[in-house]
């Protein structure tokens, strides 16, 4: 069979699948059988063997672990004290609520390597808290969604651990490079609260004196020295990063269970099966995208895709901007580590060809995947922060718009200036480049 | 039949909260021998860690299928009567109960290679987590059982409905 008709049959059969909503997992397998049932070449047993290879890998163990550190930092009320921290440090801006909002997601981001646990955890918190202060409920929805995309771009980020295991891209270099954007991406967003609150007279937390600020300070250091603990702990080679993971499950278990006393035996199993189950779910996806994106390879589509875009010459920049397109669109329909498994193998060979760095097209990719997660029709943090503000999709969408505006403008920045997210490890860890 | 099913659902959500919380410990037994000496440091903690997780992976992706939880998009407008959806959730399920034919067919044979293979670390014999794929197809086929009788009832409550 030609790349194109092994293309048609599989993106084919994947798009006819999925419309009838057929689970995306699901859907990618059942469109791989065909092609090995027609290829007297192929066995169907491939199919296995291939979902077992991208299991048995010691690096994906980091991605369970990390959302029961999230999991359990959420339950150990650490979201709590990080809302207070962050209103004693910008709770005194136009539209108070908004900028804690943000600057939580951003240092929760730092614990937790999952955007859904940070919508979820903290959602569940400021979603009611804005609301009663009179905030629209689609703007409180907007944001807790959007801010909390933040989550996979500042490191610890389950996808640029999936990303780097997958690709042999060095983990502690992404996330350094994930430092600055991420960042960036906080700033960008209070910006765009401050122009809400003036427009719609958002209400102002009194300033916080020094001394309430040291003291919101007090209780939330142990949360917020975990990102120094786990990114330094990678970044240093003190530890590999699912290791890096397990730590950071046995601080926060101590931290809920030990020091702040919130975790009981009652609550643990239940936080252990939760995160199981939600892993597990994003982890079968990885199984059945690595036998279609095996397929791909096998016959050759991605090398056919530079061969012909390699015809109009296109040029690094251009290059980029295509990544990111293609990634925003997939990222609209699938999960973001299946879009990573199929969409980043392909154009692997596209970036490599214009002479891209690898953790150039890592971010342009994990920026572009992170819309995706508040993108309808498949946006898993906008989904859940609805459900939490209790409100239909379709009235968040306008509020969402204008706020991914500012990060549309991050990620053509990216896109424009490698060096604004090589810098970092370039200048801490040379050896990772 | 019913009860039998939802005893079979608990012990795997049970399997699955235990797998998660011993698979703790093989990790952090590798930092703790490398950075304290305590323990010897053991080769098989890597290979442990990967076999549990590989049966974490599939407990939850059989668990998700009772659960209907496993990701899907919504795309279609929602069906507008019980018979639509009744279909709807029906074609699913029959492409979900083809992938479990599939799983538990091939996967048979898979597990088959790991009679003769054992781990090159811990000598465990690779059956033991091979065998996790077929029981993964046979698991969705009985909990599709119950689905598709729920998918008929409701085709059929909406024919009731249209008859009175």
């Amino acid at each position: 069979m030609s790349p194109g008709e092994v293309s048609l049959i599989l993106f084919g059969a994947f798009g006819v699948l999925i419309v009838i909503r057929v689970p995306v997992s699901f859907a990618l397998g059942l469109a791989c059988i065909p092609v090995f049932m027609l290829d007297d070449r192929l066995t169907p047993i491939v199919l296995i063997t291939e979902m077992w290879k991208s299991y048995n890998a010691f690096i994906l163990l980091a991605v369970p672990f990390f959302l029961l550190a999230a999991n359990l930092m959420n339950a150990a009320g650490i979201t709590e004290r990080l809302v207070n921290f962050a209103r004693a440090s910008v709770g005194h801006l136009p539209g108070g609520l908004g900028h804690i909002n943000v600057m939580v997601s951003m240092l929760f981001a730092g614990i937790s390597g999952s955007s859904t646990a940070d919508a979820a955890g903290i959602g569940s918190l400021m979603i009611p808290a804005m609301k009663k202060q009179g905030y629209d409920t689609s703007f409180s929805v907007a944001i807790t969604a959007c801010s909390s995309v933040m989550g996979v771009i500042i490191p610890p980020s389950i996808l640029m651990i999936v990303w780097g295991g997958l690709m042999s891209v060095s983990i502690g270099g992404l996330f350094l490079a994930g430092v600055v954007p991420g960042f960036l991406m906080a700033v960008f967003m209070m910006s765009t609260v401050l122009v809400y609150a003036k427009i719609r007279n958002y209400p102002i937390y009194q300033r916080s004196s020094f001394k309430e600020f040291i003291q919101a300070l007090g209780q939330a250091v142990f949360a917020l020295v975990t990102p120094a603990i786990i990114v330094g702990g990678i970044v240093f080679g003190l530890f590999t990063p699912t290791e890096a993971s397990v730590v950071a499950v046995v601080y926060s278990a101590l931290l809920g269970g030990i020091i702040y006393r919130k975790i009981g035996l009652k609550e643990f199993p239940k936080v252990l099966y939760d995160s199981a189950r939600l892993a597990a779910i994003s982890l079968f996806c990885i199984g059945t995208a690595s036998a279609f994106g095996w397929l791909l390879a096998y016959y050759r589509v991605p090398q056919g895709l530079v061969d012909v875009l390699a015809g109009y010459g296109t040029g690094l920049i251009t290059t980029g901007f295509l990544i990111a397109l293609s990634f925003l669109v997939i990222g609209m329909f699938i999960d973001a580590i299946p879009a990573i498994i199929i969409l980043g193998t392909i154009l692997l060979p596209l970036a490599a060809k214009v002479g891209m760095h690898p953790i150039h097209f890592a971010i342009i990719g994990v920026i572009s995947l992170a819309f995706g997660l508040v993108t309808p029709p498949y946006g898993l943090c906008l989904l859940i922060s609805c459900a939490l503000g209790k409100i239909k999709v379709v009235d968040v969408i306008k509020d969402v718009g204008i706020i991914l505006v500012p990060m549309l403008i991050l990620l053509i920045l990216v896109i424009l200036f490698p060096e604004m997210i090589l810098f970092l490890p370039r200048w801490l860890t040379p050896e990772f480049l | 039949m019913k009860s039998l099913l939802v005893g079979y659902y608990r012990l795997l959500k049970w399997l699955l909260t235990l797998l998660m919380g011993l698979i703790i410990i093989p990790v952090g037994l590798q930092i703790l021998s490398r950075y304290t000496g305590i323990i010897p440091r053991y080769i098989w903690t890597e290979e442990v860690a990967r076999f549990c997780f590989v049966w974490i992976i599939m407990i939850g992706a059989m668990i998700a299928v009772r659960e209907d939880t496993h990701f899907d998009v919504d795309l279609l407008p929602h069906p507008k009567t019980k018979r639509s959806e009744g279909v709807r959730n029906l074609v699913v399920h029959i492409s979900i109960g083809m992938m479990a034919l599939f799983f538990a067919w091939y996967g048979f044979q898979f597990a088959k290679f790991g009679f003769i293979q054992n781990s090159e670390m811990s000598g465990i014999n690779m059956a033991t987590i091979y065998i996790s794929f077929p029981v993964a197809g046979i698991s969705w086929l009985l909990f599709l059982i119950e689905k598709v009788a729920d998918d008929i009832k409701l085709i059929k409550a909406h024919d009731q409905e249209v008859a009175e």
